[in-house]
């Protein structure tokens, strides 16, 4: 500690250099926090996810036959069955995209994980217009329970020909973790007999539980094995595989937050250990006379990696805390209803980003280590 | 001037050898900037080039009021021939108007790694080639309207298992054998194709998705337009087929490349810094030489401009490696997204934004050294050790 007012002069005597190191070692760690959040975020939305649930849904698009629900719960392994649906319009403005989640009586058990109480799951039974409404869409639409709430629905039309749809706001609820722009759940009933007759008795897909939840993939697979040749051939996919990011999409996104990660950090590898060679260039002769008023070789490089470990650090935080202002601000920029995952600064971002900064710095104070260790005190005295 | 702008330039660059670590700073920076940004910004360039190549704006898409995708849309059987007998719509040789019903759904596919996805496969009625002229059948043959079969595109065969002539495909009512292969040179290639209203019974399904007509020209959209959008019985938008597919390039990749932009951008003012690091320790080391020349009468312009010049060098060197880097990884690579196959991109575009990115990186990066070379006092300079 006692040499700590060394350290930070010789990192002040280039105030201009410090001060840029440090901010581009920041900005590094802002994208180092936001893709490594990221990655954060999808590990827990994966590890939420329970292996005792699967999806099934119409394998050429379009409604299900509420009776197959039934049918499915029928099935040898299936302890429950819920179904959801979905209206994707907008309120007020085409601008202001709103997408609703339509769901029976049966989700509050299939899904008795999400944070919503019986009482509020009761709210929207009792009145089939009744919207549970998340604090984070609360926000975004300035909702309070009682009040109206009216979206168009171009693509769901109406008994009555019109496509505007009147939901009343039941209750705030908490939000779920992994639907990072918050939810809007209504009651299927109020979407099924609301709509022309001919698209009643339909339910766009299915939450099925399994009592053993290590046959949740064998059952996902029979169910399409069961209903392959109905008239409604179905697809499943278990909860797990379809909170998986890699398995997803094209794209395994995952590994290209880690090469964007990657990237920034040789960015900023090659800048410092460029600042630490010249700084120690420089003060060749310094690091001479310490040596010769009695530092030792490692005391010197300590002070050394000292002088490359302060910025690396202190940028690993400042841009820590960048990256956690950056996705609280995120969600109100992005289209809701497309489930756009956001950032999470966990413990374990903050321990690799450590583990990055510490590296950089060592790295970095490595090679002049090694010049200072060799160093030969008479000539470096003397200034050649 | 220019020539003074010329020699300084010319001894900055003699003298980069002996600097070299340090401009690697830059160089570097440059390219793991462009390179991230050009990486990330392959799949929105790829989807964007898709759909812009998908959109002919001598077709007309009909499509329900309000929709922003075909899957949303429905246009029933009494709707068909309405449209189909509106003014503006070209005719074929039998005088029947070019007007076609489309399907479009999502259909479970098996890329050839054997993870599962989703394609879209399509409905295609009998004025299909008329209005689409531009697909051709390189194997096999067109499927027969009527008869339980499908064609598919050379994009969707390169991407999925069981894709071959002769292969099945599962619909609900039985297994479809595949025909023949198509080739569009656009979107159509990564899907299945096959007759609209054989689909149409096999899914159990009542509805259109969208009526696609070829207008008799580039001009009678109004015409046409006109005709659908004051008929009562009608509740459509008329979009000229490119604009449509514009809307949904945008809508597709706006988040995408919003995405790519602020990673390019954050890790661009990181790399300003290093550029602005650099460029500083550059002048300072030089001052003597700076000086001398400043001694001899050249200007503080010139000396200033050299700077920048340098910095600018720099960096473009680094783009274009950062560049050439995501093109060699990333360009022409085959990728499934939203139920379509396209092609990631590093083109010729995105190569001059990261050369324009990281030049204005640069630019900045030069700007404030290079006033602090051209102002520094002579005399104090050319004294200092």
């Amino acid at each position: 500690m006692k040499y700590l007012p060394l350290v930070w002069a010789a990192i002040m005597r280039k105030p201009t250099r410090a001060v840029l190191t440090l901010l581009s070692v920041m900005l590094a760690f802002t994208l180092f926090g936001l893709t490594i959040g990221m990655n954060a975020t999808f590990a827990k939305v994966q590890e939420e996810s329970r292996d005792d649930r699967i999806f099934a849904f119409a394998r050429f698009g379009g409604g299900l036959p509420v009776s197959l629900a039934r049918q499915i719960a029928g099935m040898p392994g299936v302890s429950m069955i819920a179904g959801t649906d979905f209206m994707g319009g907008y309120t007020q403005d085409p601008k202001n995209r709103v997408f609703v989640q339509m769901m029976d009586e049966n989700v509050p058990k299939v899904m008795n994980d999400w944070p919503i109480t019986t009482a509020q799951w009761q709210l929207i039974r009792d009145n089939r217009q009744g919207l549970l409404v998340s604090k984070m869409q609360a926000d975004r639409w300035h909702l309070k329970a009682g009040d109206n709430f009216t979206i168009v629905v171009p693509g769901i039309k109406k008994a009555d020909g019109t496509t505007s749809w009147k939901f009343q706001v039941a209750a705030i609820t908490q939000d779920i973790n992994y639907m990072s722009q918050g939810y809007l759940f209504g009651n299927a009933d109020y979407l099924d007999k609301g709509r022309i007759l001919s698209d009643q008795g339909k339910i766009g897909q299915f939450r099925v539980k399994v009592s053993d939840a290590s046959k949740t993939a064998e059952i996902a697979e029979r169910i399409v094995t069961v209903f392959a040749n109905s008239a409604t051939p179905l697809e499943t996919l278990t909860e797990k595989v379809a909170f998986d990011v890699s398995s997803g999409t094209g794209m395994d996104i995952a590994a290209v937050d880690r090469e964007v990660a990657l990237a920034g950090m040789f960015m900023v590898l090659f800048l410092t250990a460029n600042g630490l060679a010249q700084a120690v260039r420089e003060r060749f002769a310094e690091f001479a006379t310490l040596k010769t008023i009695g530092f030792s070789d490692n005391g010197v490089i300590a002070l050394v990696f000292a002088e490359a470990a302060i910025p690396c650090l202190l940028g690993a935080g400042l841009g820590l805390g960048v990256a956690e202002i950056v996705s609280n601000v995120m969600p109100k920029f992005l289209p809701p209803g497309q489930g756009l995952p956001i950032p999470t600064m966990t413990i374990m971002v903050f321990v690799w980003a450590g583990f990055a900064a510490a590296f950089v710095a060592f790295a970095s104070s490595a090679l002049p280590a090694l010049r200072l260790r060799r160093m030969d005190i008479a000539t470096a005295l003397s200034g050649r | 001037m220019l020539r003074q702008i010329w020699i300084v330039s010319a001894l900055n660059f003699k003298s980069l050898k002996s600097r070299f670590w340090q401009s690697m700073v830059i160089v570097v920076g440059l390219a793991a900037t462009v390179g991230v940004m050009l990486s990330m910004l392959s799949l929105s360039a790829g989807m964007r080039q898709a759909y812009l190549n998908a959109g002919d704006p001598n077709r007309a898409i009909v499509v329900t009021k309000g929709v922003e995708q075909e899957g949303q849309s429905a246009i029933t059987r009494a709707m068909a021939p309405m449209i189909a007998a509106a003014p503006g719509i070209a005719k074929d040789k039998d005088g029947k108007p070019l007007a076609d019903r489309n399907l479009n759904m999502g259909v479970p596919v098996l890329r050839k790694d054997g993870s599962k996805g989703f394609t879209t496969m399509r409905g295609l009625a009998d004025k299909g080639q008329g209005v689409r002229p531009e697909l051709k059948i390189v194997a096999g043959r067109m499927f027969q309207p009527g008869k339980r079969e499908m064609i598919v595109g050379v994009g969707a065969q390169a991407m999925f298992q069981h894709m071959r002539v002769g292969d099945k495909v599962i619909l609900p009512d039985g297994e479809w054998p595949i025909v023949g292969v198509f080739a569009t040179g656009d979107l159509l290639e990564g899907q299945l194709v096959g007759d609209t209203e054989t689909l149409l019974t096999s899914t159990h399904k009542t509805n259109y998705n969208t009526v696609l007509v070829r207008l008799a020209s580039p001009d009678s959209l109004d015409t046409f337009k006109k005709a659908l959008t004051t008929n009562p019985a009608l509740s459509v938008d008329v979009i000229r087929h490119s604009d449509w597919y514009k809307r949904v390039a945008s809508q597709s990749t706006f988040a995408l490349a919003l995405l790519g932009y602020v990673v390019g951008a954050v890790m661009a003012i990181g790399a300003l810094f290093g550029c602005l690091n650099t460029m500083y320790s550059a002048v300072s080391t030089r001052g003597r030489e700076i000086a001398t020349l400043r001694a001899l009468g050249y200007g503080a312009f010139p000396v200033a401009v050299s700077v920048i010049l340098e910095a600018v060098l720099l960096a473009v060197i680094g783009a274009v490696i950062g560049a050439g880097i995501a093109w060699a990884l990333y360009d022409g690579k085959q990728d499934l997204f939203g139920n379509s196959v396209f092609y990631l991109s590093v083109s010729r575009t995105q190569f001059e934004l990261g050369v324009i990115w990281a030049g204005a990186v640069a630019l900045l990066g030069g700007l404030f050294p290079s006033i602090r070379a051209a102002r520094r006092p002579v005399v104090e300079a050319l004294r200092a050790t």
